[in-house]
């Protein structure tokens, strides 16, 4: 081989590494998954790709039971989400010299995702132009909210509802946290507890997901504290923070599943305290109470002796936050 | 409950998810543990003076408890507290005796 075909060749490698590197990972995705699709361009894009309303006819239980989860509103929640996505730009991005946003119209996906990697993961499958639909939204909904224009809040709301953490995020985008060694979520596969075909038209096939009854699938979410991936670390949630470093040391070994959807037998409507099984399950209070007499010569004091014990008996601190 | 620390930096709590990071301190209740207190809840007295001595007077020999255990997820009764748990009882003082 002479110089001039080693050049050459040196030459189409570096070529075909620059093609590679170009053509690699979309959101968190490669190749053949959900991810990986050209961006979504709008709301209904992004609603379209992660349209999980076709596992209603045969999941029905479990689609009525996540209706009731915060899961099913995870971008509206009761307005106060919403409007907190909007106070993270002004009170954060727009103060912050780096960011690069000096007013809404600079918002991008990147901006949103300290609150989006948890409350709409799938927003990093989208163009810069879904950060602007949805802040606009978030807009509209809080100016007809003020004017009281019904109608114009509710559509308002029923976009901002359309986006949330249904079925699909959490058994086929979210349902895989090792890639390299698990490979990544397929585009027309389901996670669950089986392997098989799958009577859907675009999800075909079902697979054993090797974490969708672990905490760590939940863990993705559900915090370890600062979220170090991003430009400005963000912290919403510490749980499973707390369960890793505090209940586990402490001797605990339910997952989060557990407790949460099979001890509850709530399912798919996971809740934590607005459940009252789920708050009752969660703190034992045991209180005991004397009279004491008190009393020095000219004085008498008597006052009721009163003694708390407190077991928090879930997986994580409680509150968390 | 965990209280944040603003930006990871300082003795500032951060409110808003954009700008905690980091603890300050954390009086959550830790899992799989039992917390203890103790409160002393003193009966109503009177103060009288006679013959230029104070003495002081029970007002009640009994005493309505009530032990509430609230969750204040914004920090204040004001905005969606939450009663987590509530222990009610009757305490009495004896009535006899010097």
């Amino acid at each position: 081989m002479n110089l001039l075909s080693t050049t050459f060749l040196a030459c189409l490698a570096l070529v075909t590494f620059a093609v590679t590197a170009i053509a690699s990972p979309v959101g968190v995705g490669r190749d053949k998954t959900l991810s990986a699709q050209p961006k979504a361009n709008s709301i209904a894009e992004l609603v379209a790709r992660y349209d999980s309303s076709s596992c209603i006819e045969c999941h029905q239980q479990a689609h009525d039971e996540w209706a009731k989860s915060l899961h099913s509103r995870s971008v509206f929640g009761t307005g106060r989400t919403a409007a907190t996505f909007k106070t993270a730009i002004i009170n954060g991005a727009m103060e912050w010299p780096a960011s690069g946003v000096k007013s809404m119209k600079d918002v991008k996906v990147e901006h949103l995702m300290g609150c989006a990697k948890c409350h709409l993961p799938q927003l990093a499958d989208a163009t810069d132009k879904v950060a602007q639909e949805i802040m606009t939204t978030i807009e509209t909904w809080q100016k007809a909210m003020i004017n009281e224009d019904e109608a114009k809040a509710a559509k308002a709301e029923k976009t901002l509802s359309s986006l949330n953490i249904n079925c699909l995020i959490c058994h086929n985008r979210n349902a895989i946290t090792h890639k390299w060694s698990e490979g990544y979520p397929k585009k027309d596969v389901v996670y669950g507890s089986k392997d098989g075909d799958h009577p859907d038209s675009k999800f075909t096939k079902m697979a054993k997901g090797q974490i969708m009854s672990e905490s760590i699938q939940c863990g993705q979410c559900h915090g370890l504290g600062p979220n170090f991936d991003q430009q400005n670390p963000t912290q919403c949630a510490t749980a499973y923070g707390s369960y890793l470093f505090a209940y586990i040391p402490e001797g605990g070994n339910k997952s989060c599943q557990q407790c949460h959807m099979n001890e509850s037998k709530l399912g798919h409507n996971m809740q934590s305290y607005r459940s009252k099984d789920m708050a009752n399950k969660a703190v034992d209070m045991h209180v005991e109470t004397s009279s004491v007499y008190w009393r020095d010569n000219t004085t008498i004091r008597p006052k009721a002796a009163v003694r708390i014990e407190l077991t928090n008996k879930a997986g994580h601190g409680i509150p968390d936050g | 409950m965990p209280i944040p620390q603003q930006m990871g930096k300082g003795d500032r709590m951060g409110r808003g998810p954009y700008e905690k990071s980091g603890l300050l301190e954390d009086t959550s209740l830790p899992p799989l543990r039992t917390i203890h207190s103790h409160y002393d809840i003193f009966f109503p007295v009177k103060v009288e003076e006679k013959d230029g001595k104070k003495t002081s007077i029970i007002t009640s020999e009994t005493m309505e408890l009530d032990v509430k255990l609230w969750y204040l997820p914004f920090g204040t009764m004001d905005d969606d507290p939450f009663l987590w748990k509530e222990y009610k009882k009757t305490v009495k003082i004896s009535t006899e005796g010097k």
